[in-house]
């Protein structure tokens, strides 16, 4: 099967100390390993990378590349920060017109902005058939069978191809990449073009830090005096027993 | 194997990634392996980087945004007691312009820094495709044929090089591994940092420490800090946080029955420091080795057939009271380990014979003939007077000094013959102050 | 009966009733609307969609539509998609409005491109303000928030749960059906099976008590004693990341950026970290009590009352002393 996963850059929102870092967006390296497994099972395949971002994004495709990727394409738009989903949507859309596969990935959102939009935005604008926040995928000969996690348990749904799903990082939990892949990696070309920017529809106006909770209590100690006083304090101030 | 390197580095630390601008530098196609998520995600040591290499490295470095975080212009030492500090402190416009002697950093910023510059070294060098930046991947063996080093193993996957540089820091398996040191090391020859950030914007920053600019503090401090421990403490400023931490002997600390962290904790309530973190946020915890830079520390030797030792794995590194310094030698002996590889690989002789020129290179420098020489005064500061007795001493001699208080006041050298009284005996200072005359 | 000028919220149906979250959204709805001189109108679609809008029509909505087919009870997307559009080419609102759930999150994005759309997804609040819609919403894993805007004709907005109260007006809504088909043999997707795993438990986001359980409570034991707290308690279960993916709990207990946002009134993290990612989905929940046995865990940064300790050890002795507290 030939993929294509739609890769993001990140601003890492694990680090400790706000270094700045980039690193490839969870959910995206989640459906990069999804499509490895699906053509190291079925013995064959492709698996294209398409990333809009920065020159300084290569860096984030080389990852990618590393876990096994085949080929990449670098959409570059030196400032991505004020695109929002739509505009990447419509973007992608537009490299795809060029570009056909048998079911195109993305991550079920981006790690930075939480938005959750791109994935199904992009299906609609190519018509394809899509499922979102896939846990589960496998492929059966003339589809692919997407497992979801849906509010009240999984779906399992039938998508026949061409089509598109977005990644769960619940789906398996992405390899590191070997040696050989890193080395692999950085002699694989990346076809690099100036993208043409689409306007957001959205605008974020500022970003401030969220209410900070009121400072608790601690206990340490004996159990039995610390579940006393728990409980204690959930009868008397909290009120909610 | 198909692909063959003239040199591995294992270690993308100051050590390793010096090496790496070097051979790069020097058109050389070497492979470096960090085990850290990427360069500087392992690395917590605070602080300051001393001397003047990084500019060799990375030209005019103080002209751009990242990397660092200050320059240090400003610097104390503070003694103290429970209550009370007394400094000595210099500052200079000397120290405010490049070449700059002293810069502080973040690691997890810095090194990863650093790993973009020789990333951008190797793509204008003449084999762009044949050095590589490995990250996440943990270096388990070292392997050798007929008694000589020719690569390593990570996982399942072997690769081999003319030359191996371990540049793994102070906790150096591999170089335990291939028998250059003992399995154990004596505890008396290994002490532990503890470090936190603080975060506070750069304003309050730079109006609390009086900075300008870029312009930073650094601030040593000896006695009550670490709680009658071996050791001392240390605050720096960075962009828009405060590194602030202690670096303890181990022995001591065992002996004493404390843990590093509660130490920090009375440091960081003593009246001195509260007042200089108060209103910044604790935004890292971490704990570290770090060896306490005794000679007979180093290992039994610096090299051996296709091999070559860096940094705080060779256990090069000095704390003579005034500075802690490791990454500087890390990365003079990165530079020096790097030139000796171009150097064997013109040779194309990569034996004992011929790496020894290392060894050479480091007596000769800087490196090792500080660490000869102030030896004396490593071992004044693991002194236990130099804990207690010394520092409350002359925190008792600064209280009455500068106490007015409307009788009649004493000369001062009778209120230091007080003080000593108080707190320790003649002969004991007499004997420290000798030594300390011959050690600096 | 076009209304360029109004809001549409979209009840969402699950398990056969109509979620609260689902509420909270028209309740806010009904007071921007009441704020701005909007009509709010709501639509359901579901098979039993005239049923469960007279539960609805207590909530200020001024009609309330009603798409009655089997088709939507598919799970699957397009048949939402379709209905949808439907709804929003007659009703033609400036301003629609749901609860953030999945089947929401599934078609959001589609529907945006074929209405012509901006989407505001998993908002905090929102309001409007001249002719932008504005919110606010938490962003890089609820580190920080971010407030957004946009001034797009049509904007679409989903609301994290426990955002607002659900409050009822006092009034009654009008109802009307409207006829709908989608052959099934339009839709390219077909739903082989539905593994469903909440059952009759507690539902999570809707829960007042939510005992959350991680990696620190092992094993089949500490999940008997984790059940037995929230049956103590009448909680629902929740779990971290850690403990859905060793399989010990279901993956729709899952709260977290990934799964999903609670805001009780009583959070429990039993042997919980706290990493971010599991913060995000449950820092607004009013009281949280934390039981872990590191005392430098994150997860008591945000406990109002936290436990140091082996949570083998007190929940015995906290279900014992529940146990008598609440008989
Ligand atoms: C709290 C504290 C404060 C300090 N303050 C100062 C100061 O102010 N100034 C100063 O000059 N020095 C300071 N030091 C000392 C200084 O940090 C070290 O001496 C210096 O970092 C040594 O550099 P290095 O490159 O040799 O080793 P490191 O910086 O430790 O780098 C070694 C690297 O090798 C990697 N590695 C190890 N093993 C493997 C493996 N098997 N496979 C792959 N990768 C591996 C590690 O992940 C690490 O990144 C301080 C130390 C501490 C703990
Ligand atoms: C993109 C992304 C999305 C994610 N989304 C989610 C999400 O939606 N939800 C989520 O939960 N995670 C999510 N994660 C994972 C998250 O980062 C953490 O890995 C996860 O939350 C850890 O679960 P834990 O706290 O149970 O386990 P751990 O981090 O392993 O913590 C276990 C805790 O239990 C304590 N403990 C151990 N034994 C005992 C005992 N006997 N008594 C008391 N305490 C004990 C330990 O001290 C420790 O603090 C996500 C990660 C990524 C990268
Ligand atoms: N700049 C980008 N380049 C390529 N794909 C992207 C980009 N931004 C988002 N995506 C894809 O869209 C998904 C997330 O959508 P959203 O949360 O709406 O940003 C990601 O997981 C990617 O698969």
């Amino acid at each position: 099967m030939k993929f294509c996963v739609c890769i993001k850059q990140v601003p890492d929102v694990q680090a400790s100390v706000q270094t700045g870092r980039m690193v490839l967006n969870a959910y995206d390296a989640s459906a990069v390993e999804e499509a490895l497994v699906i053509t190291g099972d079925a013995g064959g395949g492709e698996i294209d990378l398409v990333l809009i971002g920065p020159s300084s994004a290569t860096e984030t495709i080389r990852k990618a590349l590393a876990m096994g990727a085949t080929n990449a394409f670098h959409l570059v738009v030196e400032d991505a920060s004020s695109l929002d989903s739509n505009a990447i949507a419509h973007m992608l859309a537009e490299h795809f017109k060029g570009h056909t596969y048998d079911a195109i990935l993305t991550g079920k959102q981006s790690q930075d902005t939480d938005s959750g939009l791109a994935g199904s935005m992009l299906a609609e604008l190519l018509a394809l058939p899509y499922a979102t926040n896939a846990v589960g995928l496998k492929a059966t000969g003339n589809g692919l069978e997407v497992t979801r996690q849906g509010d009240s348990g999984q779906e399992i749904i039938e998508l026949p191809t061409p089509c598109l799903v977005s990644c769960s990082n619940d789906m398996n939990n992405p390899r590191i990449p070997s040696l050989k892949g890193i080395m692999a990696a950085k002699r694989t070309p990346i076809t690099t073009t100036e993208a043409k920017t689409v306007a957001p529809v959205t605008l974020v106006a500022r970003t401030f830090p969220p209410a900070g909770r009121e400072p608790g209590v601690k206990w340490e100690g004996e159990p039995e005096e610390m579940v006393s006083q728990l409980v204690q304090k959930l009868q008397q101030e909290a009120g909610v027993l | 194997m198909d692909e063959k390197f003239d040199a591995i580095i294992v270690g993308g630390g100051i050590a390793g990634l010096s090496a790496a601008m070097t051979l790069a530098k020097g058109n050389a196609r070497f492979l470096l392996i960090e085990r850290g998520e990427f360069c500087g995600a392992k690395n917590v040591s605070g602080g300051v980087l001393w001397g003047s290499d990084l500019a060799k490295l990375v030209p005019e470095y103080w002209l751009e945004t990242g990397g660092i975080e200050r320059f240090v212009n400003h610097r104390r030492l503070t003694f103290m007691d429970e209550q009370s500090a007394f400094s000595v402190d210099f500052k200079s416009e000397h120290f405010n312009e490049p070449p700059y002697s002293g810069v502080t950093v973040l690691r997890a910023v810095f090194d990863e820094w650093l790993a973009g510059k020789v990333q951008a070294a190797i793509d204008e060098s003449e084999h762009p495709d044949e050095s590589f930046l490995a990250t996440d991947i943990l270096v388990e063996e070292v392997l050798q044929e007929n008694g000589k080093v020719v690569g390593i193993r990570a996982g399942e996957e072997r690769f081999y090089a003319d030359c191996v540089i371990l540049a793994e820091g102070v906790n150096n398996l591999l170089t335990r591994q291939i028998g250059l040191e003992k399995e154990y090391v004596p505890v008396d020859h290994m002490g532990i940092g503890v470090k936190e950030v603080l975060k506070l914007d750069s304003k309050r920053l730079e109006d609390r420490f009086q900075l300008r600019g870029r312009s930073g503090l650094t601030n040593e401090f000896v006695g009550f800090c670490s709680e009658g421990v071996e050791g001392g403490g240390f605050l720096y400023t960075n962009s828009d946080s405060i590194s602030l931490g202690l670096v303890l002997g181990l022995k001591d600390l065992k002996a004493k029955e404390k843990t590093p962290y509660d130490i920090l904790n009375t440091f960081k309530e003593h009246p001195a420091v509260a007042d200089m973190i108060s209103g910044a946020e604790t935004v890292e915890y971490s704990a570290h080795a770090v060896s306490t830079g005794n000679i007979k520390a180093l290992p039994s030797e610096l090299y051996a057939d296709g091999v070559l030792i860096a940094g705080e794995a060779a256990h090069l590194l000095l704390n003579a009271g005034k500075a802690i310094q490791g990454m500087d030698y890390a990365m003079r002996s990165g530079i020096l380990a790097a030139e000796t590889v171009i150097e064997a690989k013109k040779a194309n002789d990569y034996t004992s014979g011929m790496l020894k020129n290392y060894r050479s290179a480091l007596e000769n420098s800087y490196v090792l003939k500080d660490m000869r020489s102030f030896q004396d005064a490593v071992h004044l500061l693991h002194q236990p007077n130099m804990f207690g007795a010394v520092p409350n001493m002359i925190c008792d001699f600064g209280r009455q000094f500068f106490t007015i208080s409307g009788e009649e006041t004493p000369k001062a050298s009778k209120m230091m013959h007080a003080a000593i009284k108080r707190n320790a005996s003649y002969w004991d200072l007499v004997k420290l102050g000798l030594k300390g005359a011959r050690a600096l | 009966m076009i209304e360029m000028n109004s809001i549409l919220v979209v009840l969402s149906v699950q398990d056969g009733r109509i979620k609260r979250s689902s509420f909270e959204a028209l309740s806010r709805a009904v007071a921007v609307g009441g704020q701005h001189g909007l009509t709010v109108n709501a639509v359901i679609l579901h098979s039993n969609a005239s049923k469960l809008a007279a539960e609805a029509s207590k909530y200020g909505a001024s009609k309330i539509f009603c798409f009655e087919d089997r088709v939507f009870d598919s799970h699957l997307n397009a048949p939402l998609l379709a209905g949808l559009e439907t709804a929003i080419e007659k009703i033609q609102p400036r301003l629609v409005v749901a609860a953030s759930m999945e089947s929401i999150k599934d078609v959001w994005g589609a529907l945006a491109i074929r209405v012509d759309a901006a989407v505001l997804p998993d908002v905090a609040s929102f309001d409007v303000n001249g002719d932008a819609v504005v919110c606010e919403r938490p962003v890089m894993a609820a580190k920080v928030m971010a407030a957004v805007s946009s001034s797009h004709p049509r904007v679409l907005v989903s609301v994290r749960s426990g955002s607002y109260e659900a409050t009822e007006s006092g009034g009654e809504s009008s109802i009307e059906t409207v006829p709908f088909e989608m052959s099934s043999q339009t839709l390219s997707a077909t739903l082989k099976e539905i593994v469903t795993t909440t059952g009759d438990q507690v539902d999570l986001s809707e829960a007042k008590v939510v005992v959350a359980a991680g990696r620190g409570v092992k094993d089949a034991s500490g999940k008997a004693l984790v059940d037995e707290l929230a049956s103590i308690l009448g909680a629902a279960i929740g779990a971290s990341r850690a403990v859905v993916e060793t399989g010990l709990f279901p993956a729709t207990a899952q709260i977290g950026q990934t799964g999903k946002v609670v805001s009780p009134e009583l959070y429990f993290a039993i042997g919980i970290s706290g990493a971010i990612q599991h913060v995000a989905g449950m820092s607004n929940s009013k009281i949280i009590v934390a039981i872990n046995k590191d005392a430098d865990a994150p997860i008591f940064d945000v406990a109002t009352y936290g436990l140091v300790g082996d949570c083998f050890k007190i929940l015995p002795l906290l279900n014992a002393e529940l146990r008598k507290a609440l008989s």
